[in-house]
């Protein structure tokens, strides 16, 4: 019986029902839809690790990313048979990033099924068949590839055309998918196109475990010229999922943004059931149906919009999910390493944590006004006013407590070193405080109101303003609700403008030479790639161009494990385009030029909780050697944190001889767009490589910067849309639930029109007030972000920059969609009969 | 002779190395389309079509444009209380590709693959090293693979060197054909110095040693077969001074093993008298041995004389627990023209290597008439289920 009046309740207010669901489905779609694009990507890049990674447990790893290739001649002779050549980078054929693995067929049986023999392909084919190259089937389906065609890999700008010999048949056919980027070549051929000469990027190990496996690796370490050590093989994926941990981490939490928002908007619709229901909830007391089925009535109705929109949600998601997964896997690779996600993952456990999220935070919503419809008197429930009495008593008790909540997250986010999750709980925690505050809010706004809305409306305007203090409780938590979504986008608007401001003005600072040369680059924001040493001697005579300085990007360890170094020319000129954060610029370059100390960017500083003083133990190929950190700079480009190195010192110590870039000054009166251009015909014949004059370089830096950014934008966006959402549901139920005061309003004589006046007048002062109210607690998340969160992700000092626009946007978001709230209503009101109102109750 | 049974021992193994080269899980239908098609297209290698003029040290080097080329060094060894030993160290070089294909950029590393800064070759090179311990009465055999570049593994002429990673042949102090021989795995090794007594053995028709028929079924082929060695050798137990004497063979070739043969047997002996007896018996389909079965007597002087016919009788067997492969054991061997009468016996009866194709590679002890007694190495193929890989090699589904 009590269900059927659920049901027929529900389905006499549809709009009531769609909108709950809608604000349920976009929450749950939202969490689901990060949650399977971050899983794709992580499963993507951990995937292919493993697969190239294979059955090894080891790798003799160099000091500046390759090993001498008679290393493993070496360890050979010695005995060190568990022992596999490996010669891995990435290439780009067909507008896709392919991860090219060399092998030796006749070595690497024991470590994978993809070389030779073991993978099904002709070993003569396979070791002895210069320019042949081998795909799995699902990477010849990618690629549209067969056997006997060719493929022209580039890498840094130089191109090699090989030739598919054969399909692999790797063994487990699991594996099929992992190995959708991958091109497997013989060892010597990957050298070749990979640029490596006779080196290699690894030499794999199979160690036994436990203690004999201690016993044969310090065997083996003894071999090891200085700088080439053993690492885990599990290292690299570790370091894969360290380096995106904050991101991913950053990503979900926003995710969850959408679900508050869409918990928030439960809340309110299941607020107003049960105001709406006071009438029939009473008389089934009356009846004799006891509290408990009262509150089991309200729950289950929850439950239901819950189950339902948590279905949809779920569908929605996982369609998002698909989307997204490119634009996560595009940061990915933008900012840390190539990865290229060739299906999504969806798992039951994902759609399980969706569900129970959905369905939890509709269930934890709709608690509190199920006890408020189980836990009052019969009579009281039966009174229309006694919501609004109980509110209007309430009021300062809420904001109080809102206040100590609010106190509580502010002293909670002060906490230096504060980890990443309890911030973000901490936000939460300001955000429910804040919403505590609101209803006090909205009553002082309606007093203050009043008197303006009356001069600018006549007495319209004054019925207005009063309506709003008479239905303050229900007013207020739909405000509230409106609040928390159109703050979290100004939020995360705001963190983002801010981000940007501070990196253009970093750009400023950073590029004072004229024209910046690279090679190309997979991972926009990682320089390793090498420009040819002819290039850069061509380009440094180039008429035109009077000086230049260089950089050399490379990874190498530290106690801190895989550490970015770069090495710098020095120069005053290039000295000018780092700014230091701590250290007196006077001191601290000279000790840098004398090799005697290095400089650390800020986020390493923050993420490795060093500075001034501390050391740094760099893995070099004269072996580990110790460097005080003489300085801080800042710098935005890498979230992993620089080492800052002097190229002599460099030099000393590792055998790379590489250019990362090329930053070069334009003679007096030569244009840098003209002179890009004219440099890059001069090396197009020996390097494809990348000029860009400053103003190119600024832009191009930007736009990595606005791609990275871009996932944060469609996340702010989908909160904008469960916002509008939010404030279109709440304002409708609102103005329906007072139809019979219309229609007495009618009765004594309102004509239409003044109908839509009346309730345009005042939605749109809801919406102004929940307009208004969003800009501080806005404001306060925007800074959240910025010196909370953004420095525990990633240790980056930013600027803080308010757009107005921004402060505009959410302003006029709600009013708008207010007004548009009321429409629907107030056609509905102004075209019923008020007889037929009045007698609807 | 024994081109045509260390042929077939080469695409033998080279099905057992696919087999291996897939281990754990791959199918085996793969396994033998190496062996497949290097049985099947000899286009574009050299051929051993007619009688050529030796030329050492050079011969002693690669002969890159032939598929195929072996080094094999067998021996019995002596220690100072009464240890006996016996070893085997063939080194097999194995080219994928035809020369001058398909690329020119190839830097030939045909001649040498010491060049560590050169990863690129379409040579492949296989390796076996065997050790029998009479008195312990254990026997233990290991296997290698490795592409001929990055100075893994290799040969040239001069200075001879022939190597796969740490095992190797190579010219000794001295020059050639003075020669040292290096294998080291598991425990064991042997380090021994080579000096062949007698000058080189050219076999069949002046070292053309025609395999089955047709023009270039044949390979070229020489031996020392007698060699004073001295050096250690190292067991668990220890490592002990040891002399003896040796057997080399050297042969190249591209041909294919006869359709009809599915092994052989092959002995190399050296008797007290001071000559050396090399027979082999090819077995055929239904039992029988090939007409192409062959022998050699060297005399005490170094002379050669092939032989007009000879009769091997097994006259026990053996069963290797390892593959359940029944093997002969005991053999007398009747040569007529020469009035011989040996009874051939292994020194132990698992001498069998369970590598990538298993095969029966062991010392033996002759004794002969009027006190007659001799040493020597004897090798079984096609026994238990090599027959089946061999055949399974070219009739691959």
């Amino acid at each position: 019986m009590l269900l059927r009046t659920s049901l027929r309740y529900l389905l006499r207010h549809p709009w009531l029902l769609v909108l709950s669901l809608v604000g349920v489905a976009l929450g749950v779609a939202v969490v689901v839809a990060i949650d399977v694009a971050n899983a794709s990507a992580t499963r993507a890049f951990t995937r292919s690790a493993e697969v190239v990674a294979g059955r090894a447990t080891h790798a003799v790893v160099g000091a500046g990313g390759t090993v001498e290739g008679s290393l493993y001649q070496r360890l050979r002779f010695a005995g060190v048979r568990e022992s596999a050549p490996v010669a891995e980078g990435y290439a780009t054929a067909r507008g896709r990033v392919l991860n090219v693995l060399g092998l030796d067929p006749l070595a690497d049986a024991p470590f994978r099924s993809l070389a030779g023999e073991g993978a099904g392909v002709d070993l003569g084919l396979f070791l002895a068949t210069p320019g042949a190259a081998f795909l799995a089937p699902s990477a010849a389906a990618r690629l549209a590839l067969a056997p006997g065609d060719t493929l022209g890999l580039a890498v840094e700008g130089t191109r090699r055309t090989v030739r598919i010999g054969a399909l692999l048949a790797p063994g487990e056919a699991g594996q099929d998918d992992a190995l959708a980027n991958l091109v497997v070549l013989d060892v010597a051929e990957a050298q070749a196109v990979l640029g490596l000469g006779s080196r290699l990027t690894r030499i794999d190990l199979a160690l036994p475990e436990g203690e004999a496996g201690a016993r044969r690796r310090a065997e083996i370490e003894r071999l090891l010229p200085p700088g080439a050590r053993i690492e885990r093989s599990a290292t690299r994926t570790e370091s894969l999922e360290t380096m995106t941990r904050a991101f991913r981490l950053n990503l979900t939490a926003l995710s969850f943004l959408a679900l508050v928002v869409g918990m928030f908007l439960v809340y309110n619709t299941t607020t107003f059931a049960v105001v709406q229901r006071r009438f029939l909830l009473g008389r089934l007391r009356a009846l004799g149906v006891t509290r408990r089925e009262v509150f089991g009535l309200v729950l289950g109705e929850a439950a239901l919009v819950g189950a339902v929109g948590t279905a949809f949600g779920l569908a929605l998601g996982v369609i998002l999910g698909r989307g997204l997964v490119a634009l996560v896997a595009g940061t990915i690779s933008d900012l840390y390493f190539s990865v290229t996600v060739a299906s999504v993952a969806i798992t039951p456990w994902m759609l399980f944590k969706g569900a129970a999220l959905g369905l939890g935070t509709t269930l934890a919503a709709a608690f509190a006004p199920a006890r408020e419809a189980a836990g009052a008197d019969v009579s009281a429930v039966l009174r229309r006013s006694e919501t609004e009495a109980r509110a209007g008593r309430r009021l300062p008790v809420l904001a109080l407590a809102g206040v100590a909540l609010l106190a509580a997250g502010a002293g909670v986010l002060a906490w230096p070193r504060l980890p990443l999750a309890l911030a973000y709980g901490a936000l939460l925690v300001v955000m429910l405080g804040f919403s505590l505050v609101v209803p006090a809010a909205v009553a002082g706004f309606a007093r203050a109101v009043r008197p303006v809305a009356s001069r600018a409306f006549g007495p319209l305007g004054r019925m207005a303003a009063g309506g709003l203090q008479a239905h303050l409780g229900r007013i207020s938590v739909a405000v509230a609700a409106l609040v928390v979504a159109i703050a979290a986008t100004i939020g995360v608007g705001v963190m983002v403008a801010s981000f940007r401001s501070t990196v253009v003005a970093w750009l400023e600072g950073a590029l004072v030479a004229d024209v910046f040369v690279q090679p190309p680059s997979l991972v926009a924001r990682r320089g390793e790639a090498s420009l040819r040493p002819d290039v850069v001697e061509a380009l440094l005579r180039a008429p035109g161009v009077t000086s230049g300085y260089s950089i050399r990007a490379l990874t190498t360890t530290s106690q801190f494990g895989r550490t970015d170094l770069i090495a710098a020319s020095g120069g005053a000129a290039q000295e000018r385009t780092f700014k230091i954060k701590e250290g007196r610029a006077a001191d601290v370059w000279p000790r840098l030029r004398a090799g005697e100390a290095v400089f650390v960017s800020e986020p390493f500083a923050y993420r490795h909780g060093v500075g001034i003083g501390d050391t740094v133990r760099l893995g070099t190929e004269r072996g580990v050697r110790p460097f005080p950190i003489a300085a801080v700079y800042y710098d935005y480009g890498s979230d992993m944190g620089l080492v800052l190195m002097h190229r002599s010192a460099f030099e000393r110590l590792y055998s790379d001889r590489g250019t990362s870039g090329l930053a070069l000054f334009a003679a007096p009166g030569v244009d840098p767009d003209a002179l890009a251009e004219r440099l890059r015909a001069r090396v197009a014949d020996r390097q494809a490589v990348i000029v860009r004059s400053n103003r190119g370089l600024r832009e191009f830096s930007l736009g990595i910067f606005d791609r990275t950014f871009a996932i944060t934008g469609v996340l702010r966006l989908l909160a904008l849309l469960v916002a509008f959402v939010g404030v279109v549901s709440a304002f409708m139920a609102l103005q329906l639930e007072r139809a019979r005061e219309y229609a007495t309003l009618r009765a004594m004589g309102l004509t239409p029109r003044e109908v839509y006046g009346l309730v345009s007048i005042q939605t749109g002062l809801m919406g102004l007030v929940a307009g208004l109210l969003s800009l501080p607690l806005g404001l306060a998340l925007a800074a959240v972000l910025i010196f909370v969160i953004n420095r525990r992700s990633f240790g980056w000092t930013l600027q803080a920059t308010v757009p107005p626009e921004t402060l505009v946007t959410a302003v006029v978001l709600a009013v708008v969609a207010a007004l548009l709230a009321g429409l629907y209503p107030a056609w509905k009101m102004a075209h019923a009969r008020p007889a037929e109102a009045l007698r609807d109750e | 002779m024994r081109l045509i049974a260390a042929l077939a021992v080469t695409l033998a193994l080279l099905a057992g190395l696919a087999a291996w080269l897939v281990r754990p899980d791959a199918p085996r239908s793969n396994a033998l389309s190496l062996a497949a098609a290097l049985a099947a297209d000899t286009s574009g290698f050299a051929r051993a079509t007619a009688p050529r003029p030796f030329r050492f040290p050079d011969d002693h080097g690669p002969h890159p444009d032939f598929r195929t080329e072996w080094w094999y060094y067998t021996g019995n060894l002596d220690g100072p209380a009464g240890q006996a030993f016996g070893y085997e160290l063939t080194i097999f070089r194995i080219a994928l590709t035809p020369p001058g294909s398909p690329d020119a950029d190839t830097a030939d590393a045909d001649t040498a693959g010491a060049d560590t800064a050169n990863w690129r070759t379409r040579q492949m090179y296989m390796a076996h090293f065997g050790l029998t311990d009479a008195k312990r009465g254990t026997f233990r055999a290991f296997e290698r693979f490795s592409r001929g570049a990055a100075g893994l593994a290799g040969a040239q002429g001069a200075p001879f060197r022939v190597w796969l990673e740490g095992w190797e042949a190579s010219e000794a102090a001295g020059g050639m054909p003075a020669m040292r021989l290096r294998a080291n795995e598991g425990g064991y090794g042997i380090d021994l110095t080579l000096r062949p007594e007698k000058p080189v053995v050219l076999q069949g028709d002046r070292g053309l040693s025609q395999k089955g028929p047709g023009v270039g079924n044949a390979s070229y082929y020489y031996s020392y077969t007698r060699i004073v060695t001295e050096g250690t050798v190292t067991t668990p137990s220890g490592r002990v001074p040891v002399r003896g004497s040796s057997w080399m063979d050297r042969e190249w070739s591209t041909s294919a093993l006869g359709r009809d043969q599915v092994g052989w047997d092959w002995f190399a002996l050296q008797l007290s008298d001071g000559r050396e007896l090399m027979v082999y018996q090819l077995r055929e389909k239904d039992g029988r041995p090939s007409r192409y079965s062959s022998g050699t007597l060297v005399e005490r002087d170094g002379r050669t004389r092939p032989l007009p016919g000879f009769t091997l009788t097994p006259t026990a067997t053996w069963t290797s627990p390892h593959s359940g492969a029944e093997y002969p054991s005991a053999w007398t061997l009747d040569v007529p023209s020469e009035n011989l009468q040996l009874r051939v016996e292994p020194v132990l009866n698992d001498q069998e290597l369970n590598v990538s194709v298993r095969y029966w590679e062991g010392a033996v002890r002759v004794a002969g008439a009027r006190g007659l007694t001799g040493r020597g190495y004897v090798e079984l193929t096609g026994y238990g289920d090599i027959e089946t890989e061999t055949r399974g090699t070219r009739s691959a589904r």
